[in-house]
């Protein structure tokens, strides 16, 4: 450290607390200098290709894709805003059920999720601090390859002539059961949603239950609680805000997912994702995948703050 | 592979000068034919491929730019004429052109040919395993084998057809009776129920990987597209496979793609582009094409070098009566298209 | 111990569940057959093929280049949000850096496709990509930044400034070297998010610009062969090392991740 270095003039603030407002002139330059950058850049490229989608909602789409223009010559072209592709959305149950079915699968996929990372991160965080680091570098491992190889990898696995689908079926044709097709099903696209989202849910879970107080249960113990009860009047509750957290980071991507039911699914699984992905890529019509898309946006807020209100009343009940 | 990397960094672009970008269908020109090009004009071809007219219109709607050459099929074609998307073709640079079976020419699409000659043609027909259809004793010059439940029975998860709102459409509406370009609502919408009440017997939805599926043997039936069908059943016999894929085109009609070489207004090389389609209509590479994936062939002078066992082929070379019962489709303007992806969704979640 | 052993089993049992199937890729990466069935027997074949495949090399080369490029720069813009975030508290800043972290990858990516064509009017390709990398970067750069501010200790500051050191010369001082790991830690994780980006990319690739995991995309939509599994095998081992590598500098920025 270069202690008494200069005393040179007030450039920057960096390392000062003081308010903003008693800020002099030159610090509050370097605080526009510092958040002004990354501000603008995300004005730029997220704030601002949000408002655009939300526009192009209310807009006709074009006659070989995109939009239409919003002021044409021709007085008869679709020109200016509409609610039309609202009102379409609305107009029967049959998109409202692709959201229900989307929301379903998600929920399906975080409750498997959460069934599966609580043990194991209740293990770790039980565990000696020293073996704790390798156990959770173990469950991030998997994220070193590409999601769509961990997908591509059930691929494989479920496939016809693979050793689980013999065995399977092999045991299905014990009991005189006709054999099923694993790949291409609902199952194949639950089992790779489960697979791909499991870390993000064990990791919080993890996060929360390692700060547990351990002396807690030993006064449960005192009390006469046996295990069950221990785990299900003390660190089940204790952990809501855990389960919270990784719920969420596993339900959110599920219900935009498309490429998951694009690879392994069926004749019938197609989800919000995939019917935004058509419209952009295969019908060309933008105003309604516009529309669709801000639909998932309302529908994950909902879902999100829904979610907290009822792990906030649980907390205190 | 750094090396290798290291040197696509920096010289890539030094010889992006003689590139020809080729924006193609999936499995619609063979390795061999692109070497000899390459040779020819001491250039390089990139590729890009796609597996469905709408994916490629999508795409360049969204702004793919680059293209010299693209292949699309008539319903493609006019609506890229109408968005004037195309550049004309300047035909002092095409003497072989003079090999083209006029029947493919000047069609509604692109009357006189001012943007387009044809490439190759494909049939969307029923595909077969022949072992497995003969045992099963069920008739394959139908739609029928692919809608009825009364035949799907016996190939439960065996079944796969084309992930095309389009082309899925088109058949069901030809099985029903109607023309393929038939846009009347109440129409499609029995195609629809007709669909769905198919749909548990079927696999999946596929555009591309049931070639290999036919050929290792797990899918039996497919509605597919001929030059597919045809590469199953050459993958099947390499493999030593105790069947045939057999392609059969039903009786109550089927969808023709004629598919043309067009000048995309972005290809930053019309002269490349112009070679390379005058090497297309070469006879000896035309039938090239022919002889190894399959594809119909509308070039005269191509004819003779056909392997005989091709010629022979009615899903490559399809007769005078089944001829007649062919129908090129015509594009749909938005609403269509929406209304088609409405039904589309409904036949995906039911 | 019971109920030891009963967390043991599940455990081990989901360890098995997440490692099971990359073993299977890496395996068949070895597998002396074109269809991934049966093991026929041991080559290298796969490897040499994948050598040889110049769009395969040119889609990495485009990968490597564009992850570069956006790590660097969202390196830079999420250090500056992050100390921004931990010195001003400023709201609408904290936000935009992690809405885009929190929502659903297809939304970012539909609506920068509709902004890059409908209002810039931006040709789809390698920097549309490099825009879009940055833009879900920064938040993620942001958030170990920040955590690593978090964590400094605040007397060393009062004690720069008692010494008279010049607010900038504390940061570049004392500061910067301080969070150095967990920038670096950052730019290595935005890194690795963008050579692994499927969704966002997708959406604002265009056509003529491939990425690994976009060619990847279209191998396994094709024609699946064990190409596949032998660039797999070589992108886990990449990505493995970067995360090996970003566990050195800031342990606790992976904890962060997501």
């Amino acid at each position: 450290m270069r202690c008494g270095w200069g005393g040179g003039t007030m450039r920057g603030c960096f390392c000062m607390s003081e308010e903003h407002a008693r800020l002099p002139p030159a610090a509050r330059l370097t605080k526009w200098l510092v958040s002004g950058p990354p501000f603008v850049y995300l004005l730029l490229f997220f704030a601002a290709p949000g408002l655009i989608m939300v526009l192009a909602s209310f807009r006709f789409p074009g006659e070989f894709g995109g939009l239409a223009p919003f002021t044409a010559t021709d007085p008869d072209a679709l020109q200016g805003l509409t609610l039309e592709t609202y009102r379409f959305f609305f107009s029967d149950f049959i998109y409202t059920e692709i959201f229900i079915k989307s929301f379903i699968v998600a929920l399906t996929t975080t409750l498997i999720c959460l069934v599966m990372a609580y043990p194991l991160a209740l293990l770790i965080a039980r565990s000696p601090k020293k073996s704790r680091d390798l156990m959770v570098l173990l469950v991030i491992l998997p994220f070193a390859s590409n999601f769509l190889i961990r997908v591509y990898a059930w691929m494989i696995i479920l496939g016809p002539q693979a050793a689980l689908s013999l065995a399977f079926n092999g045991l299905l044709g014990m009991f005189g059961v006709e054999p099923v097709r694993l790949l291409f099903s609902p199952f194949a696209v639950l089992v790779a949603m489960v697979y791909v989202h499991l870390p993000f849910m064990v990791l919080p879970l993890y996060t929360n239950l390692e700060r547990h107080d351990p002396t807690l249960l030993d006064a449960a113990q005192d009390l006469g609680a046996n295990a069950w009860q221990r785990f299900w009047r003390v660190t089940f509750p204790l952990s809501l805000p855990g389960i919270f957290a990784g719920s969420v980071l596993v339900f959110i991507p599920v219900m935009g997912m498309f490429a998951i039911p694009d690879i392994l699914g069926g004749t019938g699984d197609m989800l919000v994702g995939n019917l935004i992905k058509e419209q952009f890529l295969g019908t060309r019509d933008w105003p309604f995948g516009s529309t669709l898309s801000i639909m998932l946006t309302l529908a994950v807020l909902l879902c999100v703050w829904i979610a907290a209100r009822l792990g906030g009343r649980r907390r205190y009940a | 592979m750094w090396r290798g990397l290291l040197f696509l960094l920096c010289f890539g672009n030094a010889q992006a000068d003689d590139v020809l970008h080729l924006y193609n269908w999936n499995n619609y020109i063979s390795e061999e034919t692109v070497q000899r090009f390459e040779k020819q004009c001491a250039c390089r071809v990139v590729q890009d491929y796609y597996s469905d007219n709408e994916e490629m219109l999508a795409k360049l709607a969204a702004g793919a730019t680059g293209y010299d050459i693209l292949v699309p099929t008539g319903n493609a074609l006019e609506s890229l004429i109408r968005q004037k998307a195309l550049r004309p073709l300047d035909k002092r640079m095409l003497p072989n052109l003079k090999n083209t079976n006029p029947a493919y020419l000047n069609t509604p699409f692109d009357p006189g040919n001012r943007y387009s000659v044809p490439y190759a043609y494909t049939l969307t027909l029923i595909g077969y395993n022949s072992e497995k259809l003969r045992e099963l004793n069920l008739p394959v010059d139908s739609w029928a084998v692919i809608f009825e439940p009364r035949y799907l029975g016996k190939l439960k998860g065996r079944v796969t057809v084309l992930d095309s709102q389009r082309e899925l459409l088109a058949a069901a509406l030809k099985y029903l009776g109607y023309s393929a370009n038939d846009t009347d609502e109440t129409h499609w919408k029995q195609a629809r129920d007709l669909i769905i009440r198919a749909k548990p017997y079927w696999a999946a939805f596929n555009a591309s990987s049931y070639i290999k599926e036919l050929t290792v043997g797990n899918i039996w039936l497919v509605h597919g597209y001929s030059n597919d069908i045809f590469q199953a059943d050459l993958d099947a016999q390499n493999a030593g496979r105790g069947f045939r894929i057999v392609a059969s085109i039903p009786k109550e009609g089927a969808v023709l793609a004629l598919d043309s070489m067009v000048l995309h207004n972005s290809g930053p090389r019309p002269d490349l582009a112009h070679r390379f389609i005058d090497f297309m209509l070469d006879g000896r590479n035309s039938a090239e094409l022919t002889n190894l994936i399959g594809s119909g062939n509308p070039n005269r002078d191509a004819l003779q070098y056909i392997k005989p066992e091709v010629a022979r082929n009615p899903a490559v070379f399809p007769g005078a009566a089944q001829q007649e019962r062919l129908e090129m489709l015509r594009d749909l303007d938005r609403h269509q298209r929406r209304v088609l992806s409405r039904i589309w969704t409904e036949i995906k979640l039911r | 111990m019971r109920r030891g052993v009963w967390l043991w089993t599940a455990a081990l049992a989901v360890y098995a569940f997440l490692y099971l199937p990359l073993l299977i890729v890496i395996a068949y990466s070895f597998n002396d057959s074109r269809l991934n069935a049966e093991w026929v027997g041991f080559t290298w074949r796969w490897y040499g093929v994948l050598f040889h495949d110049e769009d395969m090399l040119a889609a990495a080369g485009n990968s490597l280049l564009i992850a570069t490029v956006s790590s660097l720069m969202a390196t830079l813009l999420g250090t500056m949000a992050g100390i921004a975030m931990h010195r001003y508290r400023i709201k609408t800043l904290t936000f935009i850096v992690m809405a885009p972290v929190a929502m659903p990858e297809i939304l970012l990516g539909v609506s920068l496709l509709l902004f890059f064509i409908q209002l810039l009017n931006l040709t789809l390709g390698t920097l549309s990509i490099m825009l879009a990398h940055i833009t879900f970067s920064i938040g993620f750069v942001a958030i170990v930044v920040r955590t690593s501010l978090a964590g400094l200790d605040e007397s060393l500051f009062e004690a720069a400034r008692d010494c008279g050191a010049s607010p900038w010369e504390t940061f570049r001082h004392i500061t910067f070297p301080l969070i150095l790991p967990a920038v670096a830690a950052g730019g290595l994780m935005a890194f690795t998010l963008s050579i692994d980006d499927f969704v966002i990319t997708f959406f604002t690739a265009g056509v003529g610009v491939s990425t690994l995991p976009l060619h990847i995309y279209s191998m396994i939509k094709i024609a699946v062969t064990p190409e596949v599994n032998a660039v797999s095998t070589l992108l886990m081992l990449l990505t493995l090392t970067l995360i090996v590598l970003a566990a050195k500098f800031a342990p606790d920025a992976l904890k962060g991740k997501g």
